[in-house]
């Protein structure tokens, strides 16, 4: 699918759930295609970072909930809830450039772990600081909207999708947008054409940041209600990393359609199998990785190229004669 | 002098704790040096075997649990079961942990050649999703098998505690569990070092691509090697049953934990591993005591930061497994 494909699709969505709640009587159905497109957001922002880049975060939890407790917390200090999520945004930034500046080091494994060890690091902080953030007990979000309703709360979400496919939108057709898909094809080789690399990597991270941190602390808001197990929780970074990878990593309309089936059969799992959901959740992640791993959009779009024109051979690198195997300290940072 | 004896009891309490962590890194390190995978369903296999050694050392809480299981679905309940149901006590939980290491090394050897290998060649990322999802079934399933609620066994050697002179007190179930995992340690560093296995095993994990022109069938080397660490996990749980309660989530913490050792014994080396679960212990002890315990794990996860960011390369052990 071209990108002019993709992003009409993802136009035509955004569009179709504009008018959705006219039709949506039933505040449980408009939560659950609230939480489809908050999650559509934050795994078009992880894209930037995971999808474009190739720099696999597994912490986006910790931006989450820095929106989310940020909120919280710079309302308590008595400011009105909007400044509060804009103080919450740039204290999620913050976090993002102290992360990035230390895990885009490292490449592989090793930044994935040291992302969820961020983010696991804050998680058991607010669970063990209760005068700050009240600890497990949790702590009180103000109301974003004056008429608190679900609508409210669910036109937020997707006009905060509308913003994140647009920036998607501006990020493939832009010099960062090329610089970040370098990077992600060979770091070494886009460092030598004159790509400052760290610092690409780390516009993206916080731009991925900040826009997590306004789903935050629309998901807090929403509930008015936070505790660290729920905002900080490593299950909000696998979650959002495996929605763009279901519809297809490095895509604009992949992870807006990942948000979409794997939100709806969490739902169906949990009215079906009931207990058993989590672990028909973990089987489906298992089958993805196997079977999908372009993901959904980025299956379809490799076989309908078949149909365009005959693929370009890959290029096939000839060995050197005496190349020297690799070094210890290269290997590990690999 | 009650400080000094203060510090020495947390030390020897830390030592003890760091063997089990050692065995766990271990088998972390095993996987992670052959294969260069990060297995983050080490804290479930843990899980797994824990359940193992319950099941094995009282059959009656499984089998209960189980008939009233099958009796929601509707389902028939088999003679065995009933049998089962019967057995208060059958096996004693320091033979059964062994039943359950097997166990896990043949699940293990299973899960490898479905799940790890046809992924081989992806990024890492693929096999830390792949593990994560793992991680969630089996989880799910031991909490849908076993219930959710949180079991304790009960031994007579449990009570029993050694006075070393007047101020040092070890507890009994935690003295022998340190022994049986020193020994063991020991013996899976011996059968690295010493044997054809492990000699091919660590062919494989300095290069991949030459160690099957030396003859290594790596994918076998690979699959075992996914056992044996699969049930150095299984053991460590099994062993830490007659200390803690067990329930399905009792591994989550190790997810993380075992790769810390991993980083800070520098890559795939498995003395290295040992020696950072030793010290990995000691500090989480040192922690509780000083800072409280709900900081034990913020220490260990900020020390794995600090590690990444100035000696990726691992504090303990430059040579690789």
């Amino acid at each position: 699918m071209s990108r002019n494909l993709q992003a009409a699709i993802a136009g035509a969505i955004v569009g179709i759930a504009l008018l959705l709640p006219a039709f949506l009587h039933t505040d449980y159905t408009l939560q659950i295609i609230f939480r489809i497109f908050l999650f559509a957001a934050l795994g078009l922002a992880w894209n930037w970072v995971g999808g474009y880049s190739g720099q696999l975060s597994l912490g986006h939890a910790a931006y989450f909930g820095a929106g989310a407790y940020g909120l919280a917390l710079f309302a308590r200090a008595g400011l009105p809830p909007w400044p509060a999520v804009g103080c919450a945004v740039i204290l999620s930034m913050i976090f993002a450039a102290l992360i990035g500046k230390v895990s885009f080091r490292l490449r592989g494994p090793y930044f994935a772990l040291c992302t969820i060890a961020f983010a696991e690091v804050l998680r058991l902080t607010a669970k063990n600081l209760p005068n700050v953030t009240g600890g497990d007990v949790g702590m009180q979000v103000p109301a974003l909207f004056k008429y608190s309703t679900t609508q409210s709360f669910y036109y937020a979400s997707v006009l905060l999708t509308a913003l994140a496919v647009a920036l998607t939108y501006w990020i493939e057709r832009a010099r960062f947008g090329y610089s970040l898909m370098a990077i992600r094809e060979d770091e070494d080789t886009a460092l030598s054409v004159g790509i400052n690399t760290p610092r690409t990597k780390l516009y993206a991270l916080l731009l991925s940041a900040a826009l997590t941190a306004i789903g935050g602390a629309l998901y807090a808001s929403m509930f008015l209600y936070i505790v660290p197990d729920q905002v900080l929780a490593m299950e909000v970074s696998t979650e959002v990393a495996i929605v763009a990878m279901l519809g297809g990593a490095g895509t604009l309309l992949g992870p807006l359609v990942g948000a979409i089936t794997l939100e709806s059969a969490a739902e169906i799992f949990k009215a079906w199998f009931q207990e058993a959901h989590l672990l028909i959740y973990g089987i489906l992640i298992i089958v993805v990785v196997l079977f999908l791993p372009e993901g959904i959009v980025g299956t379809i779009s490799r076989k309908l190229a078949v149909f365009k024109a005959a693929p370009i051979p890959p290029f096939t690198e000839k060995p050197r004669p005496g190349a020297k195997a690799e070094t210890t300290r290269a290997a590990v940072l690999k | 002098m009650n400080f000094i004896y203060g510090n020495l009891q947390v030390a020897l309490d830390g030592l003890m704790t760091g063997a089990l962590y050692a065995l766990i890194g271990m088998g972390m390190a095993l996987i992670f040096g052959v294969m260069r995978i990060v297995n983050f369903a080490h804290g479930a296999f843990l899980m797994l075997g824990m359940y193992a050694t319950l099941v094995f050392y009282q059959p009656d809480v499984f089998a209960v649990q189980l008939i009233s299981v099958l009796g929601r679905f509707g389902l028939p309940t088999p003679e065995f079961l009933t049998r089962m149901a019967q057995v208060h006590q059958f096996l004693n939980p320091y033979i059964a942990f062994l039943i359950g290491g097997a166990l896990m090394f043949v699940l293990g050897y299973v899960i490898y050649l479905g799940l790890i290998r046809p992924i081989k060649g992806q990024e890492a990322f693929m096999v830390i999703l792949v593990t994560m999802g793992l991680s969630l079934a089996l989880v799910d399933a031991a909490q849908l098998v076993f219930g959710a609620d949180y079991h304790q066994i009960n031994m007579p050697l449990k009570d029993l505690n050694i006075h070393l002179g007047p101020h040092l007190l070890l507890n009994a179930p935690w003295l022998v569990s340190f022994g049986i995992a020193l020994l063991l340690g020991f013996a899976l560093y011996w059968f690295v070092m010493h044997t054809m296995f492990g000699r091919a095993a660590r062919a494989v994990a300095q290069n991949r691509y030459s160690a099957p022109l030396m003859g290594i069938n790596v994918n076998r080397v690979q699959a075992v090697s996914f056992g044996i660490g699969a049930a150095a996990a299984a053991i460590a749980g099994g062993l830490l049953l007659p200390m803690l309660y067990v329930f399905p989530f009792v591994g989550n913490e190790y997810r993380l934990k075992s790769f810390v050792m991993v980083v800070l014994g520098g890559m795939g080396s498995i003395q290295g591993a040992a020696l950072a679960g030793l010290v990995l212990g000691l500090v989480e002890n040192f922690t509780s005591r000083y800072w409280g315990n709900q900081w034990a794990l913020v220490v260990d996860f900020v020390i794995f930061i600090l590690v990444l960011s100035f000696k990726p390369s691992g504090i303990f052990g430059s040579q690789r497994a």
